[in-house]
């Protein structure tokens, strides 16, 4: 059960198809185990429905359904399938079966990094996985800019709570904090970053997978 | 017909829609959602007469929709495509679940993210659809108290859209209708952003978008 959600602005900019694909990611992640968030989202569904509704109209042209109805007849549509192969999840499509065995690097004892950025092109946002080991701890630091983090297994506690696994939290420069991963599992985290981390604490190496 | 978007706030404050003589007509029966029924028949017997009711009543919707996202040239085409992803989707149209504006809502702003990623570069780019990203997960869902609330939020938010005041519609609609983010908005407007941002929930409160059980 998923205790921490996007704020209901955040979910405007999703229902309104506003926000950047990893951004989208992090919603959808979301959506797709917490039901309180779907329903929320399909509201504010309707709130664009009825503002398309609310706005001008502009007539189309004149042949436009002829040309709909030409293109339904010279190739019929296969109706959507009921029930398909189970799907891929969009985390499987870019990440594959298991996130534990990617291609990690090992940044700072208990933690591990991999940029995923590539994935998201044309974004201007840096994506990142974050590993830290079960039971392990990651150097105090904060952040420049937003983060938008999700959980995608474990959990992780700071001085704010404990995060699990589809948990939504957004971090910024204000937050200075120490996270460790709580459970019996490596937890693992998807971010977002508008700017790189900073650290605060007396470590120099960094945390930050963007500063080497 | 072509129209030129301004990117200017007041282009969309003074083009206040007209009511037209169909939400006029629709509106004794506002209880029911008029274009579930039909929907659901192109869903279900491929009907074509019910089909261009539904193609006269939110093409105009569309292709508005795409002019104001900065879509001019592609209007057309957006309004065909999303016509042709009704037609092949209607049968997954379930009435209990959504009302069919917001279904068909759904489906043009997916339509829109999709054509414009398939202009911005080519598919081997693309290792997550646009549907992966956009599409709420769950149409498997059986859960009839959420549907019956779903369709009354959609009554509600009709209804009480016209007691907003004009700067708190002009911002919902810059979100919806012009894709553009709270800081976006906040910049065009020349406003700050915490003002675009209470003036949203501000109106999602009225609209009770914003349950009052809801603290996050």
């Amino acid at each position: 059960m998923t205790r921490h959600h996007p704020d209901t602005l955040t979910l405007m900019e999703f229902s309104a198809g506003n926000l950047s694909e990893p951004h989208a990611l992090c919603i959808r992640l979301h959506l797709d185990q917490c039901s309180h968030c779907r329903s929320r989202v399909e509201t504010l569904d309707s709130l664009g429905a009825v503002m398309m509704d609310h706005q001008p109209k502009v007539s189309v042209a004149d042949s436009s359904f002829e040309q709909l109805l030409a293109r339904i007849d010279s190739a019929p549509v296969e109706p959507e399938p009921v029930t398909s192969t189970p799907r891929l999840s969009p985390l499987q499509k870019l990440l594959g079966d298991d996130i534990n065995e990617l291609p990690w690097k090992r940044q700072l004892g208990d933690v591990s990094v991999l940029d995923v950025t590539e994935k998201f092109p044309g974004q201007g946002e840096r994506v990142v996985l974050q590993k830290l080991v079960a039971g392990g701890k990651a150097p105090a630091h904060t952040h420049r800019g937003n983060e938008t983090t999700i959980v995608l297994q474990g959990a992780f506690a700071d001085q704010k709570g404990v995060f699990n696994q589809w948990d939504f939290v957004v971090l910024n420069e204000q937050d200075e904090h120490k996270p460790v991963a709580v459970g019996c599992e490596d937890c693992i985290t998807l971010s977002v970053l508008s700017a790189p981390l900073k650290l605060t604490g007396t470590f120099t190496r960094m945390l930050n997978p963007f500063i080497r | 017909m072509m129209m030129t978007i301004k990117s200017s706030s007041h282009a969309t404050v003074k083009e206040r829609p007209v009511t037209t003589l169909e939400q006029q007509k629709t509106k004794p029966e506002g209880r029911k959602d008029p274009w579930g029924p039909l929907l659901e028949k192109v869903g279900k017997t491929q009907d074509r007469a019910a089909y261009q009711s539904l193609f006269e009543h939110f093409a105009p919707q569309i292709k508005y929709y795409a002019i104001s996202n900065g879509m001019a040239n592609h209007a057309e085409e957006l309004v065909q495509e999303v016509f042709i992803s009704i037609w092949r989707r209607s049968c997954l149209y379930d009435w209990r679940k959504a009302a069919a504006s917001t279904w068909i809502f759904t489906i043009a702003r997916n339509q829109r993210i999709d054509m414009l990623r398939k202009m911005q570069r080519s598919s081997a780019e693309m290792a997550i659809e646009t549907e992966d990203l956009w599409q709420i997960p769950g149409d498997n869902e059986d859960e009839p108290v959420t549907s019956l609330h779903r369709l009354m939020s959609e009554r509600r938010i009709r209804e009480s859209l016209s007691l907003l005041p004009e700067e708190q519609i002009t911002v919902i609609a810059k979100v919806y209708m012009e894709h553009k983010s709270h800081q976006m908005v906040a910049d065009e407007l020349q406003i700050p952003l915490g003002t675009v941002k209470s003036r949203v929930r501000l109106a999602l409160n009225k609209l009770k978008v914003i349950l009052q059980d809801q603290n996050v």
